[in-house]
Protein backbone atom coordinates (compact mmCIF):
# COMPACT_ATOMS: atom_id res chain seq x y z
CA UNK A 1 0.00 0.00 0.00
CA UNK A 2 2.17 3.08 -1.42
CA UNK A 3 -0.74 4.57 -1.57
CA UNK A 4 -1.33 8.58 0.48
CA UNK A 5 -4.01 7.89 3.15
CA UNK A 6 -4.91 11.54 1.77
CA UNK A 7 -5.98 12.68 -1.38
CA UNK A 8 -4.04 16.50 -1.68
CA UNK A 9 -5.81 19.18 -0.99
CA UNK A 10 -7.97 20.43 -3.95
CA UNK A 11 -9.60 24.19 -4.24
CA UNK A 12 -12.97 23.14 -5.32
CA UNK A 13 -13.04 26.73 -6.49
CA UNK A 14 -11.10 26.71 -9.17
CA UNK A 15 -10.83 23.09 -10.57
CA UNK A 16 -8.51 22.48 -13.02
CA UNK A 17 -9.04 19.60 -16.12
CA UNK A 18 -5.67 18.14 -15.69
CA UNK A 19 -6.29 14.53 -16.35
CA UNK A 20 -5.65 12.47 -19.75
CA UNK A 21 -8.47 11.92 -22.31
CA UNK A 22 -8.76 8.56 -23.79
CA UNK A 23 -8.58 7.80 -27.16
CA UNK A 24 -12.57 7.96 -27.44
CA UNK A 25 -12.15 12.13 -26.67
CA UNK A 26 -14.30 11.15 -23.23
CA UNK A 27 -12.80 11.45 -19.89
CA UNK A 28 -11.78 8.37 -18.12
CA UNK A 29 -13.19 7.80 -14.91
CA UNK A 30 -12.57 3.78 -14.80
CA UNK A 31 -11.41 2.84 -11.24
CA UNK A 32 -12.40 2.04 -7.75
CA UNK A 33 -12.88 4.79 -5.55
CA UNK A 34 -14.55 6.47 -1.99
CA UNK A 35 -16.42 9.30 -1.41
CA UNK A 36 -15.60 8.95 2.74
CA UNK A 37 -15.66 12.65 4.14
CA UNK A 38 -14.53 14.36 7.00
CA UNK A 39 -17.20 16.92 6.17
CA UNK A 40 -21.29 16.56 6.68
CA UNK A 41 -23.21 17.30 4.15
CA UNK A 42 -24.61 20.42 5.42
CA UNK A 43 -22.89 23.17 6.73
CA UNK A 44 -22.55 23.59 11.13
CA UNK A 45 -24.17 26.47 11.99
CA UNK A 46 -20.96 28.10 13.33
CA UNK A 47 -19.52 28.29 10.02
CA UNK A 48 -22.65 30.09 8.61
CA UNK A 49 -20.91 31.98 5.37
CA UNK A 50 -18.03 29.83 5.11
CA UNK A 51 -17.78 28.35 2.28
CA UNK A 52 -13.88 26.81 2.05
CA UNK A 53 -11.90 26.41 5.16
CA UNK A 54 -8.28 27.58 4.79
CA UNK A 55 -5.81 24.64 4.27
CA UNK A 56 -4.73 24.55 8.02
CA UNK A 57 -8.27 24.61 9.43
CA UNK A 58 -9.26 21.79 7.03
CA UNK A 59 -6.36 19.67 8.28
CA UNK A 60 -7.49 20.05 11.77
CA UNK A 61 -11.45 19.42 11.40
CA UNK A 62 -9.76 15.82 9.59
CA UNK A 63 -7.94 15.32 12.38
CA UNK A 64 -10.59 16.59 14.77
CA UNK A 65 -13.35 14.26 13.04
CA UNK A 66 -11.29 11.28 12.62
CA UNK A 67 -9.91 11.38 16.18
CA UNK A 68 -13.50 10.59 16.85
CA UNK A 69 -13.72 7.06 18.77
CA UNK A 70 -16.31 4.78 16.62
CA UNK A 71 -19.18 5.02 19.81
CA UNK A 72 -18.95 8.81 19.35
CA UNK A 73 -19.53 8.48 15.69
CA UNK A 74 -22.49 5.89 16.25
CA UNK A 75 -24.28 8.58 18.31
CA UNK A 76 -27.43 7.64 19.64
CA UNK A 77 -26.80 3.83 18.68
CA UNK A 78 -23.86 3.48 20.61
CA UNK A 79 -24.66 1.38 23.61
CA UNK A 80 -25.31 -1.75 22.02
CA UNK A 81 -23.11 -1.45 18.81
CA UNK A 82 -20.00 -2.63 18.13
CA UNK A 83 -16.53 -1.33 17.95
CA UNK A 84 -16.29 -0.17 14.42
CA UNK A 85 -12.67 0.34 14.37
CA UNK A 86 -12.52 -3.35 15.48
CA UNK A 87 -13.83 -4.51 12.45
CA UNK A 88 -12.39 -2.57 10.46
CA UNK A 89 -15.08 0.18 9.38
CA UNK A 90 -14.16 3.32 11.16
CA UNK A 91 -13.25 6.46 9.21
CA UNK A 92 -9.49 7.02 10.48
CA UNK A 93 -9.27 3.79 8.96
CA UNK A 94 -9.64 4.29 5.44
CA UNK A 95 -9.36 6.66 2.98
CA UNK A 96 -10.18 9.97 2.66
CA UNK A 97 -9.96 12.72 0.10
CA UNK A 98 -9.40 15.95 1.46
CA UNK A 99 -11.09 19.26 0.72
CA UNK A 100 -11.58 22.63 1.69
CA UNK A 101 -15.41 22.44 1.89
CA UNK A 102 -16.85 23.51 5.23
CA UNK A 103 -20.26 21.06 3.72
CA UNK A 104 -20.76 19.48 0.60
CA UNK A 105 -23.44 21.73 -0.17
CA UNK A 106 -21.83 24.54 -2.07
CA UNK A 107 -23.14 27.89 -1.79
CA UNK A 108 -23.00 30.53 0.81
CA UNK A 109 -26.16 28.76 2.89
CA UNK A 110 -24.45 25.31 2.83
CA UNK A 111 -27.69 23.84 3.97
CA UNK A 112 -30.46 21.61 2.60
CA UNK A 113 -33.46 24.54 1.47
CA UNK A 114 -36.50 24.71 3.78
CA UNK A 115 -39.39 22.43 2.69
CA UNK A 116 -42.07 23.46 1.24
CA UNK A 117 -45.13 23.38 3.17
CA UNK A 118 -46.43 20.34 0.81
CA UNK A 119 -43.54 18.28 1.99
CA UNK A 120 -44.18 19.06 5.29
CA UNK A 121 -47.75 17.92 5.61
CA UNK A 122 -46.56 14.86 3.35
CA UNK A 123 -43.30 14.05 6.05
CA UNK A 124 -45.76 14.21 9.05
CA UNK A 125 -48.64 12.16 7.36
CA UNK A 126 -45.71 9.54 6.77
CA UNK A 127 -44.25 9.68 10.42
CA UNK A 128 -48.06 9.58 11.72
CA UNK A 129 -48.57 6.50 10.04
CA UNK A 130 -45.27 4.83 10.55
CA UNK A 131 -45.77 5.84 14.36
CA UNK A 132 -46.09 3.08 16.35
CA UNK A 133 -46.14 0.50 13.19
CA UNK A 134 -42.12 0.81 12.74
CA UNK A 135 -42.09 -3.02 13.87
CA UNK A 136 -45.13 -4.93 12.45
CA UNK A 137 -43.30 -6.53 9.50
CA UNK A 138 -40.42 -6.30 7.57
CA UNK A 139 -42.42 -3.93 5.05
CA UNK A 140 -42.25 -1.42 7.44
CA UNK A 141 -38.43 -1.54 8.51
CA UNK A 142 -36.33 1.02 6.47
CA UNK A 143 -35.19 -0.04 2.85
CA UNK A 144 -32.11 -0.72 3.86
CA UNK A 145 -32.19 -3.21 6.90
CA UNK A 146 -34.30 -4.91 4.25
CA UNK A 147 -31.63 -4.96 1.93
CA UNK A 148 -33.01 -3.34 -0.99
CA UNK A 149 -31.34 -0.03 -1.15
CA UNK A 150 -28.59 1.78 0.50
CA UNK A 151 -29.88 5.32 2.23
CA UNK A 152 -26.38 6.88 1.00
CA UNK A 153 -25.81 4.79 -2.37
CA UNK A 154 -28.03 7.11 -4.71
CA UNK A 155 -28.30 8.67 -7.20
CA UNK A 156 -27.36 11.11 -5.43
CA UNK A 157 -24.70 9.40 -4.13
CA UNK A 158 -23.04 10.64 -0.64
CA UNK A 159 -20.52 9.44 1.41
CA UNK A 160 -21.83 6.54 4.01
CA UNK A 161 -20.63 5.64 7.89
CA UNK A 162 -18.50 2.68 6.13
CA UNK A 163 -18.15 1.20 3.19
CA UNK A 164 -18.63 4.29 0.65
CA UNK A 165 -16.91 2.22 -2.24
CA UNK A 166 -17.92 1.84 -5.79
CA UNK A 167 -16.87 1.40 -9.07
CA UNK A 168 -16.95 2.75 -12.38
CA UNK A 169 -17.19 0.67 -15.62
CA UNK A 170 -16.85 2.52 -19.37
CA UNK A 171 -18.29 1.10 -22.51
CA UNK A 172 -19.47 1.76 -25.60
CA UNK A 173 -22.71 3.91 -25.06
CA UNK A 174 -22.94 3.16 -20.99
CA UNK A 175 -21.14 4.08 -18.51
CA UNK A 176 -22.02 1.84 -15.17
CA UNK A 177 -21.53 2.60 -11.27
CA UNK A 178 -21.17 -0.26 -9.02
CA UNK A 179 -21.54 0.46 -5.17
CA UNK A 180 -20.54 -1.77 -2.44
CA UNK A 181 -23.71 -1.21 -0.12
CA UNK A 182 -25.42 -2.46 -0.64
CA UNK A 183 -25.22 -4.12 -4.07
CA UNK A 184 -26.35 -2.13 -6.61
CA UNK A 185 -25.24 -1.91 -10.19
CA UNK A 186 -26.46 1.74 -11.67
CA UNK A 187 -26.00 1.29 -15.67
CA UNK A 188 -26.40 5.02 -17.38
CA UNK A 189 -26.56 4.49 -21.02
CA UNK A 190 -24.58 7.64 -23.28
CA UNK A 191 -25.91 7.15 -26.75
CA UNK A 192 -28.30 9.83 -26.55
CA UNK A 193 -31.65 7.52 -25.72
CA UNK A 194 -34.62 9.14 -24.24
CA UNK A 195 -35.67 8.37 -20.45
CA UNK A 196 -38.16 5.67 -19.38
CA UNK A 197 -41.81 6.49 -20.21
CA UNK A 198 -42.85 8.72 -17.07
CA UNK A 199 -45.13 6.23 -15.56
CA UNK A 200 -42.31 3.75 -15.20
CA UNK A 201 -40.90 4.06 -11.60
CA UNK A 202 -37.43 2.60 -10.16
CA UNK A 203 -35.89 2.25 -6.73
CA UNK A 204 -32.57 4.02 -8.57
CA UNK A 205 -34.46 6.32 -11.20
CA UNK A 206 -33.49 6.34 -14.52
CA UNK A 207 -29.99 7.45 -16.00
CA UNK A 208 -29.31 9.17 -18.64
CA UNK A 209 -25.71 10.36 -19.23
CA UNK A 210 -23.87 12.58 -21.63
CA UNK A 211 -20.67 14.28 -22.26
CA UNK A 212 -20.59 18.05 -21.67
CA UNK A 213 -16.76 18.93 -22.72
CA UNK A 214 -14.37 16.26 -20.38
CA UNK A 215 -17.43 15.95 -17.98
CA UNK A 216 -19.96 13.09 -17.55
CA UNK A 217 -23.09 15.03 -16.60
CA UNK A 218 -26.06 12.26 -15.72
CA UNK A 219 -30.10 13.25 -16.10
CA UNK A 220 -32.02 11.02 -13.29
CA UNK A 221 -35.74 11.02 -13.41
CA UNK A 222 -38.25 8.10 -12.77
CA UNK A 223 -37.77 7.71 -9.19
CA UNK A 224 -40.44 6.20 -6.71
CA UNK A 225 -41.93 7.48 -3.69
CA UNK A 226 -40.70 4.62 -2.15
CA UNK A 227 -37.58 5.40 -1.81
CA UNK A 228 -37.39 9.63 -0.93
CA UNK A 229 -34.27 11.65 -0.97
CA UNK A 230 -35.03 14.00 2.20
CA UNK A 231 -38.79 13.52 2.09
CA UNK A 232 -38.51 13.88 -2.09
CA UNK A 233 -41.29 12.45 -4.31
CA UNK A 234 -41.25 10.62 -7.49
CA UNK A 235 -40.74 14.09 -9.38
CA UNK A 236 -37.44 14.44 -8.41
CA UNK A 237 -35.10 15.69 -11.33
CA UNK A 238 -31.20 14.85 -10.51
CA UNK A 239 -28.27 16.37 -12.46
CA UNK A 240 -24.67 14.87 -11.66
CA UNK A 241 -21.89 15.87 -13.02
CA UNK A 242 -18.22 13.89 -12.75
CA UNK A 243 -15.16 15.40 -13.60
CA UNK A 244 -11.72 13.84 -13.27
CA UNK A 245 -9.32 16.69 -11.99
CA UNK A 246 -6.31 14.17 -11.67
CA UNK A 247 -4.95 10.57 -11.98
CA UNK A 248 -6.46 9.59 -8.42
CA UNK A 249 -9.91 12.37 -8.11
CA UNK A 250 -13.25 13.01 -9.79
CA UNK A 251 -15.16 15.94 -8.30
CA UNK A 252 -18.96 14.55 -7.86
CA UNK A 253 -21.40 17.40 -7.95
CA UNK A 254 -25.26 16.81 -7.72
CA UNK A 255 -27.82 18.85 -8.11
CA UNK A 256 -31.49 17.92 -6.63
CA UNK A 257 -34.73 19.84 -7.82
CA UNK A 258 -37.90 19.10 -6.65
CA UNK A 259 -40.32 21.76 -6.41
CA UNK A 260 -42.68 19.73 -4.64
CA UNK A 261 -40.17 19.10 -1.45
CA UNK A 262 -37.97 21.87 -1.92
CA UNK A 263 -38.45 25.62 -1.99
CA UNK A 264 -35.31 25.96 -4.61
CA UNK A 265 -32.80 23.64 -6.01
CA UNK A 266 -29.81 22.51 -4.01
CA UNK A 267 -26.24 21.48 -5.38
CA UNK A 268 -23.67 19.43 -3.31
CA UNK A 269 -19.65 18.39 -4.49
CA UNK A 270 -18.23 15.16 -3.12
CA UNK A 271 -14.84 14.05 -3.86
CA UNK A 272 -14.28 10.53 -4.83
CA UNK A 273 -10.70 9.36 -3.93
CA UNK A 274 -9.20 6.54 -5.80
CA UNK A 275 -8.85 3.39 -3.69
CA UNK A 276 -7.10 -0.41 -4.40
CA UNK A 277 -9.65 -2.66 -5.07
CA UNK A 278 -10.72 -5.28 -5.41
CA UNK A 279 -14.82 -4.08 -4.65
CA UNK A 280 -15.92 -6.88 -2.82
CA UNK A 281 -19.45 -8.71 -3.28
CA UNK A 282 -21.86 -7.62 -0.54
CA UNK A 283 -24.75 -10.46 -0.93
CA UNK A 284 -26.73 -8.21 1.66
CA UNK A 285 -30.41 -10.26 1.12
CA UNK A 286 -28.59 -13.50 1.14
CA UNK A 287 -27.07 -13.07 4.89
CA UNK A 288 -29.38 -10.92 6.22
CA UNK A 289 -30.41 -12.29 9.73
CA UNK A 290 -30.86 -8.82 11.40
CA UNK A 291 -34.02 -8.56 9.88
CA UNK A 292 -35.58 -11.31 11.62
CA UNK A 293 -33.86 -10.98 14.26
CA UNK A 294 -35.17 -7.18 14.92
CA UNK A 295 -38.36 -8.46 14.60
CA UNK A 296 -37.90 -11.29 16.85
CA UNK A 297 -36.86 -8.41 19.42
CA UNK A 298 -40.15 -6.55 19.08
CA UNK A 299 -42.38 -9.41 19.23
CA UNK A 300 -40.62 -11.03 22.89
CA UNK A 301 -40.81 -6.53 23.84
CA UNK A 302 -44.52 -6.90 23.25
CA UNK A 303 -45.06 -9.70 25.75
CA UNK A 304 -43.30 -8.17 28.41
CA UNK B 1 -8.46 32.51 13.88
CA UNK B 2 -6.71 29.66 15.13
CA UNK B 3 -7.93 30.54 19.02
CA UNK B 4 -11.58 30.68 17.80
CA UNK B 5 -11.46 27.90 15.88
CA UNK B 6 -10.03 25.96 18.41
CA UNK B 7 -13.16 26.95 20.97
CA UNK B 8 -15.65 25.92 18.29
CA UNK B 9 -13.81 22.40 17.67
CA UNK B 10 -14.13 22.63 21.50
CA UNK B 11 -18.20 22.07 21.09
CA UNK B 12 -17.65 18.80 18.90
CA UNK B 13 -20.59 16.99 20.62
CA UNK B 14 -22.50 19.63 18.79
CA UNK B 15 -21.81 17.99 15.21
CA UNK B 16 -22.22 14.70 15.52
CA UNK B 17 -25.84 14.91 14.54
CA UNK B 18 -24.54 16.11 10.89
CA UNK B 19 -22.89 12.89 10.04
CA UNK B 20 -23.96 10.18 8.49
CA UNK B 21 -23.97 7.84 11.10
CA UNK B 22 -26.49 5.02 9.58
CA UNK B 23 -25.39 1.45 10.25
CA UNK B 24 -26.98 -0.93 8.24
CA UNK B 25 -29.77 -1.71 11.01
CA UNK B 26 -30.80 -0.52 14.06
CA UNK B 27 -28.80 -2.60 16.88
CA UNK B 28 -30.62 -1.08 19.35
CA UNK B 29 -33.82 -2.73 17.99
CA UNK B 30 -32.31 -6.39 18.36
CA UNK B 31 -30.10 -5.79 21.22
CA UNK B 32 -30.60 -5.19 24.95
CA UNK B 33 -28.38 -2.76 26.21
CA UNK B 34 -29.82 -3.91 29.81
CA UNK B 35 -28.48 -7.53 29.31
CA UNK B 36 -24.44 -7.04 29.01
CA UNK B 37 -22.53 -10.63 28.14
CA UNK B 38 -19.11 -11.07 28.81
CA UNK B 39 -18.35 -14.88 27.78
CA UNK B 40 -15.51 -17.03 27.52
CA UNK B 41 -15.89 -19.59 24.05
CA UNK B 42 -14.97 -21.72 21.71
CA UNK B 43 -15.05 -21.25 17.60
CA UNK B 44 -17.57 -23.48 15.82
CA UNK B 45 -18.22 -22.06 12.97
CA UNK B 46 -18.27 -19.03 10.91
CA UNK B 47 -20.59 -17.50 9.05
CA UNK B 48 -19.01 -15.22 6.53
CA UNK B 49 -21.71 -13.06 5.59
CA UNK B 50 -22.73 -9.50 4.74
CA UNK B 51 -24.12 -7.24 5.53
CA UNK B 52 -22.74 -8.63 9.30
CA UNK B 53 -20.43 -11.49 10.07
CA UNK B 54 -21.54 -14.29 12.82
CA UNK B 55 -19.37 -16.30 15.10
CA UNK B 56 -20.94 -19.18 16.54
CA UNK B 57 -19.07 -20.43 19.92
CA UNK B 58 -19.96 -23.30 22.30
CA UNK B 59 -19.72 -21.63 26.25
CA UNK B 60 -20.01 -23.96 29.40
CA UNK B 61 -22.54 -22.58 31.87
CA UNK B 62 -21.83 -22.76 35.57
CA UNK B 63 -23.43 -25.56 35.24
CA UNK B 64 -21.34 -27.22 32.89
CA UNK B 65 -23.84 -27.46 29.88
CA UNK B 66 -22.68 -26.09 26.83
CA UNK B 67 -24.76 -23.77 25.31
CA UNK B 68 -23.88 -22.20 21.77
CA UNK B 69 -23.91 -18.54 20.89
CA UNK B 70 -24.06 -16.78 17.94
CA UNK B 71 -22.28 -13.43 17.61
CA UNK B 72 -23.13 -10.66 15.22
CA UNK B 73 -19.75 -8.83 14.33
CA UNK B 74 -18.87 -6.28 11.20
CA UNK B 75 -19.39 -6.74 7.50
CA UNK B 76 -16.72 -9.68 6.23
CA UNK B 77 -15.62 -6.97 3.24
CA UNK B 78 -14.33 -4.47 5.68
CA UNK B 79 -11.85 -7.65 7.57
CA UNK B 80 -10.55 -9.00 4.37
CA UNK B 81 -9.04 -5.23 3.75
CA UNK B 82 -7.84 -5.24 6.92
CA UNK B 83 -6.17 -8.39 6.08
CA UNK B 84 -8.52 -11.09 8.00
CA UNK B 85 -9.68 -14.01 6.73
CA UNK B 86 -11.86 -16.89 7.66
CA UNK B 87 -9.11 -18.86 8.22
CA UNK B 88 -7.45 -16.56 11.05
CA UNK B 89 -9.82 -17.43 12.83
CA UNK B 90 -9.87 -21.37 13.14
CA UNK B 91 -12.81 -23.83 14.74
CA UNK B 92 -11.34 -24.46 18.18
CA UNK B 93 -10.43 -21.50 18.49
CA UNK B 94 -11.27 -19.81 22.28
CA UNK B 95 -12.30 -16.34 22.40
CA UNK B 96 -13.75 -13.98 24.92
CA UNK B 97 -16.69 -11.74 24.01
CA UNK B 98 -18.20 -8.51 25.22
CA UNK B 99 -21.24 -7.33 24.10
CA UNK B 100 -24.98 -7.42 25.24
CA UNK B 101 -27.71 -10.49 24.44
CA UNK B 102 -31.25 -10.04 22.08
CA UNK B 103 -33.59 -8.93 23.06
CA UNK B 104 -35.49 -12.09 22.80
CA UNK B 105 -33.37 -13.47 25.03
CA UNK B 106 -31.82 -16.12 22.75
CA UNK B 107 -28.31 -17.37 22.55
CA UNK B 108 -27.52 -14.33 20.26
CA UNK B 109 -25.28 -11.21 21.38
CA UNK B 110 -23.41 -8.80 19.50
CA UNK B 111 -19.87 -9.20 19.39
CA UNK B 112 -18.86 -5.44 21.26
CA UNK B 113 -15.52 -6.47 21.78
CA UNK B 114 -13.84 -9.60 20.57
CA UNK B 115 -10.62 -11.09 21.96
CA UNK B 116 -8.64 -14.05 22.05
CA UNK B 117 -8.06 -15.50 24.78
CA UNK B 118 -4.34 -14.50 25.73
CA UNK B 119 -6.21 -10.75 25.37
CA UNK B 120 -5.19 -9.43 22.00
CA UNK B 121 -7.62 -8.16 20.42
CA UNK B 122 -9.55 -10.08 17.54
CA UNK B 123 -9.13 -8.61 13.77
CA UNK B 124 -7.12 -5.75 14.89
CA UNK B 125 -3.89 -8.19 15.04
CA UNK B 126 -3.75 -7.53 10.96
CA UNK B 127 -2.33 -4.57 8.94
CA UNK B 128 -5.24 -1.90 9.77
CA UNK B 129 -3.54 1.16 10.62
CA UNK B 130 -3.41 1.46 14.09
CA UNK B 131 -3.30 -1.62 14.86
CA UNK B 132 -1.26 -1.47 18.35
CA UNK B 133 -2.65 2.05 19.21
CA UNK B 134 -5.38 2.38 21.96
CA UNK B 135 -8.50 1.09 21.39
CA UNK B 136 -11.02 3.57 19.64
Amino acid sequence: MTRRRFAPLLPMAAVLICAPAPATGQSDFEGIWTSASVVPLERPAHLKGKEFYTKEEAAENAKRVLGMTSWERLGSQAPEHYNMSQYGLDLSQVKVAATLRTSLIVGPDGRVPPLTPEAQKRSAERAARNRGHQFDGPENRPLQERCIIYSTEGPPMQPSAYNSNLQIVQGTGYVAIVQEMIHSTRIIPTDGRPHLPPDICQWLGDSRGHWEGHTLVVDTTNFTDKAPFRGSTASLHLVERFTRVDDDTIIYEFTADDLATWTRPWTAQVTLARIDGPLFEFACHEGNLGIANTLKGARAAEKQ
Amino acid sequence: MRTKLTIVLASAGLLLAAWPLRAHHSFAAEFDVHRPIKMRGTVTRLGWINPHSWIYIDVKGPDGKIVNWMIEGGSPNALLRLGFTKDALPVGSEIVVEGFQAKDGSNRGVGQSVSFADGRKLFLGGSAPGANGPEK
